[in-house]
């Protein structure tokens, strides 16, 4: 056993200094391997950092909330629209019924959104989304505030003129200048800002904060009209600690039927809609880009399994003399087979750890550029050695194989 | 005494196209050990063929080969691989060195292929290297050394595993008649340390070095003589 170990290494050491001496070729024989991995990974790096970053923002939704909507979140060709455009939508007062009679929700909130004209002197920022919150939103939404405070429960009650506004809109709106207790202008009227948002950076759902204001729903109702379709208007409702979701769903189930009087026999005219079902859809869409990757890598190595094959054939053909000297003095077939296999897998996992290396440094630039953060994960680095180590026995076998079964007469003689 | 290396009846036919050549039809020789045996014949004769099946770098068509006992001439490819790294040494007309290797990795070569550690190996090769006084050219690489230092690291490297027969194919075919001598020097001194050698050679005075000349034509043996000459001069020494 030790004694194959040792001439397995030594098979190594001389395909190690078969490279070496070849330097130009090895470089280009790489090139396949190098493409190939770095094209397969970079994908799964890409989708993987995407989500990561869909995980995070549906993360910020929050996994034990239930929002009351209309519209139910499904993805797929057969979604039955139809059942579902005659519903009412969720109201403020259904909001505070659910909030009065609820055991198992710790807090419940209410929110729509629109787009308006927003301003600050000159300066006019054109299609701001403005939320619509009500008491708890903070709570329910786990918002973060990096300047000034949330509203106060009386100032949401009394529908004060006042706003939070998200960190880009403060970058735009006021220059950077400290925008606290200044107004802006949302639709012509005046609101006090009393707090900025944390940045939040690009969202994978839709908008992000740092885009938005926030306004008391008290206040907005003035020009929001929650009675239309296109402010989506919700309730959210946050489940107590140790209450699991589907209890919650359940509960609201029975107090949305009752509120809005259905009989035993209709069906439920809201939909209950958790985060795990956003990500159950992206959990598709990731499966489907990341198979598409892997279909585009697979040719790519394909081709770059052919350029080490080729490469070592010609590499057999050129040694075939020593091949056939080391056979004369004793070479065993498996030694000459694991020197030439050795040879193709090494050539792999170096054009595969180059191609990482390439990927590499393309996530860091790219997280540069795209404010967005892409990382190669320990595990896109297993997957891609462990892909050139497969290509490189694979491209390998065959040549490596030819040169262990060499005749060594033959092989002595040619030159 | 049993001989070391026993001959039945081979031949080794190739098919070249449609043609067979009868390279050899029928060898019968036994050698027994430390002979110092010189193979002659013409061009074609079947010279090589024959020493590359002593060597078992190839099997005969038909016939028994015994070595050291053993029957060879049905062995697998590494049992014969086995065979060709401890029982034999061969030296080439064109010396067969490995071009990037030193002489010392050279003459190491067969000791990696015996599974010997790296000490005993740079040991064994640099002490073979100084029975061919070449311990000043250790580091060298083929194109570093001359034709007669390139033969001499091949004759290190057929010694150093101790092999039963030292087999060499014309190995001074190569080299001019000064260095030639300094060879046959070299194949006397490792005869006389009581080696079996087996050489191949086109030149009378080449072969006037072995105890028995065999000739072959054709695929056969024409004679297989002692050389009186050298026995003779030995009885007087
Ligand atoms: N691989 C082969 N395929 C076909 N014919 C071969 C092969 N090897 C040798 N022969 C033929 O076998 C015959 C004997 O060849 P061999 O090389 O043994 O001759 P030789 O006595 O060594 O000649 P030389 O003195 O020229 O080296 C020749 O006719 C040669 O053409
Ligand atoms: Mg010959």
């Amino acid at each position: 056993m030790s004694l194959y170990l040792k001439l397995f290494f030594e098979s190594i050491v001389f395909a190690f200094s078969a490279l070496i001496a070849n330097k130009l070729r090895t470089i280009l024989s790489l090139l396949g391997i190098t493409i190939g991995i770095f094209s397969i990974i970079s994908v799964f790096t890409m989708v993987d950092s995407l989500e990561r970053k869909v995980r995070s923002s549906v993360s910020t939704l929050g996994s034990n909330v239930v929002f009351i909507q209309k519209w139910p979140w499904e993805f797929g060709g057969d979604y039955p629209w139809w059942k579902y455009w005659q519903r009412p939508l969720p109201s403020l007062d259904e909001m505070h019924e659910i909030e009065k009679r609820s055991e198992m929700a710790s807090s419940v909130s209410f929110m729509a959104s629109t787009k308006k004209v927003i301003s600050s002197g000159s300066i006019v920022l054109e299609n701001v989304s403005v939320l619509a919150v009500s008491n708890n939103y903070d709570k329910v939404k786990k918002i973060e505030i990096s300047k000034g405070r949330y509203f106060t429960e009386l100032e949401l009650k009394a529908g004060k003129n006042i706003v939070l506004i998200g960190s880009a809109v403060e970058e735009n709106l006021f220059l950077n200048a400290n925008s606290l207790g200044l107004d802006i202008k949302v639709f012509g009227r005046k609101y006090k800002v009393v707090g900025v948002l944390k940045r939040e950076g690009q969202s994978m759902l839709g908008e992000s904060m740092d885009d938005q204001i926030i306004v008391p729903v008290n206040n907005a109702i003035n020009f929001i009209d929650l009675k239309s379709e296109n402010t989506n208007p919700t309730v959210m409702i946050e489940a107590k600690a140790t209450i699991p979701n589907q209890q919650l769903k359940d509960e609201l189930t029975g107090l949305m039927r009752s509120m809005r009087k259905l009989k035993p026999a209709t069906e439920d005219n809201f939909s209950l809609n958790e985060t795990s079902l956003l990500l159950n859809g992206f959990d598709k869409l990731f499966g489907v880009i990341n198979l598409s990757g892997a279909f585009i890598g697979f040719f790519s190595i394909l081709v770059g399994g052919f350029g080490i094959a080729n490469i070592m054939f010609v590499s057999v053909k050129e040694r075939t003399n020593i091949i056939g000297i080391q056979k004369s003095l004793g070479a065993k077939n498996s030694f000459i087979l694991f020197q030439f296999l050795s040879e193709a897998v090494f050539l792999c996992l170096l054009g595969g750890f180059i191609g990482l290396v390439l990927v590499y440094f393309t996530s860091l630039l790219l997280s540069e550029i795209l404010d967005f953060e892409i990382i190669l994960a320990f595990k896109n680095i297993i997957t891609g050695l462990f892909i050139s180590l497969v290509i490189g026995l694979v491209s390998g076998i065959i040549p490596a194989y030819f040169a262990s079964r060499l005749n060594p007469v033959d092989a002595i003689r040619s030159n | 005494m049993d001989p070391i290396l026993k001959l039945n009846a081979i031949s080794r036919h190739y098919k070249v196209g449609a043609e067979e050549i009868q390279a050899l039809k029928s060898v019968s020789i036994e050698i027994n050990k430390n002979e110092y045996v010189a193979l002659m014949g013409p061009s074609g004769s079947g010279k090589s063929t024959l020493m590359n099946i002593i060597g078992c770098l190839d099997t005969p068509t038909s016939g028994e080969y015994f070595l050291n006992g053993k029957d060879v001439s049905k062995m697998e490819d590494d049992d014969l691989a086995e065979i060709r790294n401890k029982e034999i040494g061969f030296v080439f007309q064109t010396f067969n060195l490995l071009p990037r290797l030193s002489a010392l990795d050279n003459v190491a070569l067969p000791l990696i292929y015996a599974g010997f550690n790296k000490q005993t190996r740079i040991d064994r090769a640099s002490e073979v290297l100084a029975q061919v006084s070449l311990s000043d050219r250790v580091h060298h690489k083929p194109n570093e050394l001359s034709g007669g230092q390139r033969q001499r690291v091949a004759i290190a490297r057929a010694l150093v595993n101790n092999p039963s027969i030292i087999l060499a194919d014309e190995p001074t075919g190569n080299l001019d008649s000064k260095t030639s001598h300094e060879i046959m020097a070299l194949f006397e001194e490792i005869y006389k340390k009581g080696n079996t050698i087996i050489l191949v050679t086109h030149e009378e005075d080449i072969a006037q070095h072995a105890h028995r000349i065999v000739r072959l034509k054709d695929g056969l043996v024409e004679s297989d003589t002692l050389n009186g000459q050298r026995i003779k001069k030995e009885s007087i020494v």
